[in-house]
């Protein structure tokens, strides 16, 4: 009964002591408990405050993008316009070119109808003119200018055949008297006979021969050369009458041109035919033939074609 | 209405007067006139009024460089555009030519496209 009383004695104090360890350990942990809930406001104050400030900054920043994404929108627009304005440039260049080429085209082939006009000129006026009389002379004077004032030759002569030689007999730019006769060998030449004669010799024999023109394809500006210029065979038919002989060209002549070629060829074919008829006629007295005798001739070249 | 030019060409040579006035036949709205020498142009050039000349320098009875001479003191035809179309190629030729008043010198044999030219350019006819 002692120790219950003893033991009941001790009860109350001991319940006090935990009692007030309890209220201070209370206390310590409600003054944890607001010091930490103050801590974590602050914290959450100033995250808050941390957010509020970003958020403006992103703000601020969306609309800097916003105004950045409108005024990149206004350069892609312009862009766009710019390579559509590109693409309708390089088409209308395209064009351009193609007009130009076509142009040029064009112009070249008016220059070289108008040169081929010129050419056709040439010949019909030379033809026409060489064959307008049937006067030696003019016939003659009409050789002269074709070669002077078409060709352009500075001297030249006409060489007929003559029995078994070549005559000239007319010339322009060189003394007629000065021109040799030259004698035609039909066979090849002996060392004697090839002495006798000078290179123009040679060449006007061998052209007439041959029926091959000698025409230099050369410029023909600067030194003087040691043969002719051209050698142009001149026919009746197929046989060959004769020789053309150009010595020498005008200073401004610098090449025998396309045109020329072609007068030399209608020359070949006309000139001995021109100079007979004219020679025909002057026998004649310069009469025509009488209607009888054109109507014989004409009745003659019936009869043999049957 | 295209204006109509009048042209005088004097050239002895008939072959070469019938290839100018061919070649001349290629402008447009040209009238062309011939004359055998110079005596004959001068005739011409007395009776009409021409907008252009072409002449030959070397021509029986007046030769084309006193013809030039005789259009430049012609106070009808003094600054009327000559040209000169001649086998004389020296460059003093050519010289003597322009110094007497020709505005051009075209040498023989011609070319009709550059004769053509000339006569296109002194008459001021753009193509």
């Amino acid at each position: 009964m002692a120790d219950r009383k003893a033991g009941g004695g001790q009860q109350p104090d001991a319940k006090t002591e935990a009692s007030a360890e309890a209220k201070i350990e209370r206390d310590s942990f409600v003054h944890t408990f607001f010091k930490k809930g103050a801590e974590f406001t602050d914290e959450l104050l100033r995250e808050n405050d941390r957010l509020r400030t970003r958020l403006f900054d992103l703000e601020s920043e969306n609309a800097a993008l916003r105004t950045h994404l409108a005024s990149d929108e206004a350069i892609r627009e312009l862009l766009r316009k710019i390579e559509f304005l590109e693409r309708e440039k390089e088409q209308l260049l395209s064009h351009v070119r193609a007009a130009e080429r076509n142009s040029s085209h064009l112009f070249t082939r008016y220059s070289e109808v108008e040169e081929e006009l010129s050419n056709l000129a040439h010949l019909y006026v030379a033809s026409y003119q060489l064959h307008s009389t049937l006067h030696l002379r003019e016939v003659l004077r009409h050789l002269k200018e074709l070669l002077t004032q078409l060709v352009g030759s500075r001297a030249h002569a006409f060489y007929l055949k003559n029995g078994g030689e070549l005559v000239p007999v007319a010339s322009d730019g060189i003394e007629l008297s000065l021109l040799p006769r030259l004698a035609i060998h039909a066979g090849s030449r002996t060392e004697e006979d090839r002495g006798s004669r000078d290179r123009n010799g040679e060449l006007i024999e061998r052209v007439f021969m041959t029926g091959v023109a000698h025409i230099e394809e050369g410029d023909l500006t600067g030194a003087p050369r040691d043969e002719p210029a051209a050698c142009v065979p001149m026919r009746i038919d197929d046989a060959v009458v004769g020789v053309i002989v150009i010595y020498s060209v005008l200073d401004q002549k610098e090449q025998f041109l396309p045109v020329d070629y072609a007068l030399f060829k209608m020359l070949g074919a006309h000139a001995a035919t021109a100079l007979t008829g004219a020679l025909l006629f002057a026998d004649a007295n310069g009469k025509f033939p009488g209607l009888d005798a054109i109507t014989a001739m004409t009745q003659s070249v019936g009869d043999d074609s049957k | 209405m295209s204006a109509e030019y009048t042209c005088l060409v004097v050239e002895d040579s008939p072959m070469m007067r019938q290839l100018l006035v061919f070649a001349l036949s290629r402008v447009k709205n040209l009238r062309v006139t011939e004359a055998d020498d110079g005596v004959d142009g001068l005739r011409k050039l007395a009776a009409g009024r021409f907008d252009i000349i072409l002449t030959d320098i070397n021509m029986p009875i007046m030769d084309g460089l006193k013809l030039v001479k005789r259009v430049r003191s012609d106070p009808m035809h003094k600054d009327t555009p000559v040209i000169i179309i001649t086998t004389e190629g020296a460059a003093e030729d050519r010289k003597r030519a322009i110094e007497l008043g020709a505005n051009a010198y075209i040498t023989k044999p011609i070319q009709a496209p550059q004769v053509i030219a000339k006569v296109k350019e002194l008459l001021k006819i753009v193509t």
